[in-house]
């Protein structure tokens, strides 16, 4: 076949692609509606980065003047909220089971005569560790504020003893702490979730629609004329059909990706370039993952079934939230076999820290095998195309 | 209805597609997610260490951090440049630096400083290291300032050191697990998904059969649309109340989540919430022209449905359309109501809110099916 016809043929089948996703609505939706809407709906979500003032309660049986005050600054903490003061524990505890408050503070009884007269009294915190995250957050800020408020009780002790500043200082915490959270010092929650949470929903529609759309053509019969466009060479066919769909993808992972690290300014400490190649690269691996798919399950729900497990998957085991080496080993090893779980380490080393090329080259490897799948499967595909038959 | 009832029944069996959502996934989705969170927590997060001090008193620092459960001291290094190559190679995930002054500052009674570096690649790594290194620099520097203060008598000088104290007591999860924290959510929002699959492939399938694309046949229609709709929902709610079952109650025994629940409280959400669920799925089948557009469409609300059930983001912190846009889905209160029943303890009585949300919304999607399913164009045939 003369270069001529290559390429005519492969323009032919090009514009019978895109002739089919402009008239079905379907596509509009899951290439450029759904994941535009995802896009905007993790971005906007967690604008704040970090939750705040989330409902708190209190029972303050000792209500003196050092309990309001030690409420009272506690309130003024920005992940925390004061709405409500219970009379009893249970009170407290059922309107945590109702989720009305995710913690609450309780002080004893005559906690400042206690403290006045060095009895240390103890106060407690009780949170619900059920919404893992709330009450994580403010567990960190009722323990601060307890520190706080014993170290403001100390300093005045130990000033009547007679110590210097810097020696009451060095007695309440003589070694302090000072925590740099590498590239995400915030600790927002946008920056490390939606970094990860929308392209893997991405990876999912690109995954979903390429199964789909080859398995539509056995559906509705149309493969063989496919094939007859594409002078029978499968190559030709699959590069014509995929090439539209990889050009709208790769467009709207560009977008995320200037809607993230540009327009919403989420640290990248890399060329822009490279995580453009990196998007581009995702697209394709995941299209080619499922052109794999489809060659082993050549129906449309099996095979779609399975591209939908993987994507799904894709959410927990590529350790976006709970970390991968965390996993049991046999998991550490199949999270390999999911596209997106280089994606992450990928935009994690390189894009997120910066960290050269040098120290990530098996995920980009990785990336490549997954796109290079399909060339083993060209003739099992070229009979699937001409022989297989629709089955509902 | 009894007939539709067997109809529908024969269709499901004899249609592989839907069994795959009403049998297999929902047998095995849970258990994977189980699997993948059953670690629960992040333990012995490799750190390496650049003491500077090389003093008895940084290595006493550095022995009880690595005999904490969430660290564990993988290497040494000279200085922090070489200590960073062990993060770019990942591991590592933080770096401890304990500085030259630390144990002069100590003797000579000043504030001595301890850096910790993470890397942010997960937040859990972030949480288990300041954990460790706070718990240890506090334990150590109270022992410190008891020997420092010199007082009468020992009370005397841990009360000198913490006038206050504090305990912190984590409810209904203590360990902080977060297989525990998320696997309930995931499960009931299995039950939603999968059913909303299940029944827009079988709904699909009927519009694809049937002639003039519509869901519903004419000879079917003497039976009315109530009883057609009531008739199919008998069928998936039977089938789907073992699914239901296994999915609520045995994955959290197989792998030892916290279950408080008893079963007619259980039984008590998922009566309503399974019907929701039904209807809200058949008032949707008007959406599905091919029966595999409702993978297409369905598949990928499952995280943002997660996301604003207010479980992995807190509820309070929802944008107010957000949260309208939550109460559209089943899922919301479904997801709600079980994990305060289940991993909180709460009683029906407390999700009386939830109950009420889904009785309204089984009225609602019921009638709204109705509406969608009543063919239109019988009479001008």
């Amino acid at each position: 076949m003369s270069n001529k016809r290559f390429i005519q043929s492969l323009f032919r089948v090009m514009k019978r692609e895109v002739d089919s996703l402009v008239h079905a609505p379907i596509y509009w939706f899951s290439m450029i509606v759904f994941p535009l809407f995802v896009i905007f709906f993790f971005s906007e979500l967690m604008n704040e980065g970090l939750p705040t003032d989330m409902p708190v309660g209190v029972v303050d049986l000792d209500n003196s003047t050092t309990s309001r005050k030690l409420l009272r600054n506690y309130d003024a903490f920005q992940q925390s909220h004061i709405v409500a003061h219970y009379s009893d524990v249970n009170q407290a505890r059922r309107a945590m089971q109702k989720c009305e408050i995710y913690a609450f503070m309780y002080i004893p009884q005559n906690m400042e005569r206690d403290l006045l007269a060095s009895r240390q009294p103890k106060i407690s915190f009780y949170y619900n560790n059920s919404v893992l995250l709330a009450g994580s957050l403010i567990y960190k800020e009722m323990r601060a504020i307890s520190t706080l408020g014993a170290a403001s009780v100390g300093s005045a002790k130990l000033q009547a003893k007679g110590l210097t500043q810097r020696q009451i200082k060095s007695v309440l915490q003589p070694i302090a702490t000072d925590v740099h959270a590498i590239d995400n010092p915030m600790l927002n929650y946008n920056i490390a979730l939606s970094t990860t949470i929308i392209p893997a929903c991405l990876a999912l529609f690109v995954l979903l629609v390429t199964a789909y759309s080859l398995g539509i053509e056995l559906k509705k019969n149309r493969a063989k004329t496919w094939m007859t466009m594409a002078e029978n060479k499968v190559m030709i066919a699959l590069a014509g059909k995929f090439i539209p769909q990889t050009v709208i993808f790769t467009l709207v992972v560009w977008f995320y990706q200037y809607w993230l690290f540009v327009h919403l300014d989420f640290p990248h400490n890399c060329n822009f370039l490279l995580i453009m190649i990196v998007g581009l690269i995702l697209v394709v691996a995941a299209q080619c993952f499922a052109i794999f798919v489809f060659s082993l399950l050549p129906t449309l729900r099996m095979s779609m079934s399975i591209c939908a497990l993987w994507g799904v998957l894709s959410f927990s085991i590529s350790g976006f939230t709970y970390p991968v080496t965390s996993m049991s080993p046999s998991l550490q090893i199949l999270s390999n076999l999911f596209p997106m779980r280089h994606y992450y380490m990928i935009y994690q080393m390189n894009i997120l820290h910066g960290y050269s090329l040098h120290y990530s080259w098996m995920y980009i490897v990785a990336l490549l095998v997954f796109m290079m799948l399909p060339l083993f499967m060209l003739s099992r595909l070229k009979k699937i195309f001409y022989k297989y038959v629709y089955l509902p | 209805m009894i007939k539709i009832f067997l109809n529908e029944l024969r269709r499901i069996f004899s249609d592989s597609g839907v069994l795959i959502f009403f049998i297999v996934v929902p047998l095995l989705y849970p258990a994977l997610y189980s699997w993948l969170y059953n670690n629960e927590v992040v333990r012995e997060v490799p750190t390496v260490v650049v003491d500077d001090s090389k003093s008895s008193l940084s290595r006493e620092l550095i022995r009880r951090l690595n005999a904490t459960p969430d660290l564990n001291v993988a290497a040494y290094e000279e200085n922090i440049d070489e200590a960073r190559q062990h993060i770019m190679r990942q591991e590592a995930r933080g770096i401890v630096y304990i500085p030259s002054s630390f144990a002069a500052d100590i003797h000579s009674h000043r504030q001595t400083t301890v850096s910790l570096y993470v890397d942010m690649s997960s937040m859990l790594y972030y949480k288990s290291l300041l954990t460790s290194l706070t718990n240890v620099t506090l334990d150590m520097g109270s022992d410190i300032s008891v020997a420092m203060l010199n007082s009468q008598t020992a009370r005397e000088e841990q009360i000198a050191a913490s006038p206050l104290s504090y305990e912190a007591v984590p409810m209904f999860n203590p360990g902080g697990g977060y297989g525990c924290f998320l696997i309930p959510a995931v499960l009931m929002l299995v039950i939603h998904q999968t059913l909303i699959l299940g029944i827009g492939l079988a709904s699909g399938t009927a519009r694809e059969k049937n002639s003039g694309r519509k869901l519903v046949l004419r000879e079917d229609a003497p039976f009315g649309i109530a009883r057609i709709i009531l008739g199919k929902t008998l069928c998936y709610f039977m089938v789907y109340f073992v699914m239901a079952c296994y999915i609520t109650m045995a994955i959290p025994r197989i792998f030892n989540f916290i279950q408080l629940a008893d079963f007619w409280q259980i039984i008590a959400i998922l009566v309503p919430f399974m019907l929701a669920t039904i209807f809200f799925a058949l008032a949707l089948s008007c959406l599905m022209q091919q029966r595999e557009h409702v993978m297409l469409i369905i598949i990928f609300t499952s995280v943002p449905l997660l996301f604003i059930s207010g479980i992995p983001w807190p509820v309070s912190s929802l944008g107010a359309s957000f949260k309208a846009i939550s109460y559209i889905f089943p899922s919301t209160f479904g997801i709600n109501a079980f994990v305060k029943v289940n991993s909180m303890g709460a009683s029906l009585g407390d999700i009386v809110f939830e109950l009420r949300a889904l009785w309204i919304q089984v009225a609602v999607y019921f009638l709204l099916a109705l509406y969608v399913w009543k063919p239109k164009r019988w009479t001008q045939e």
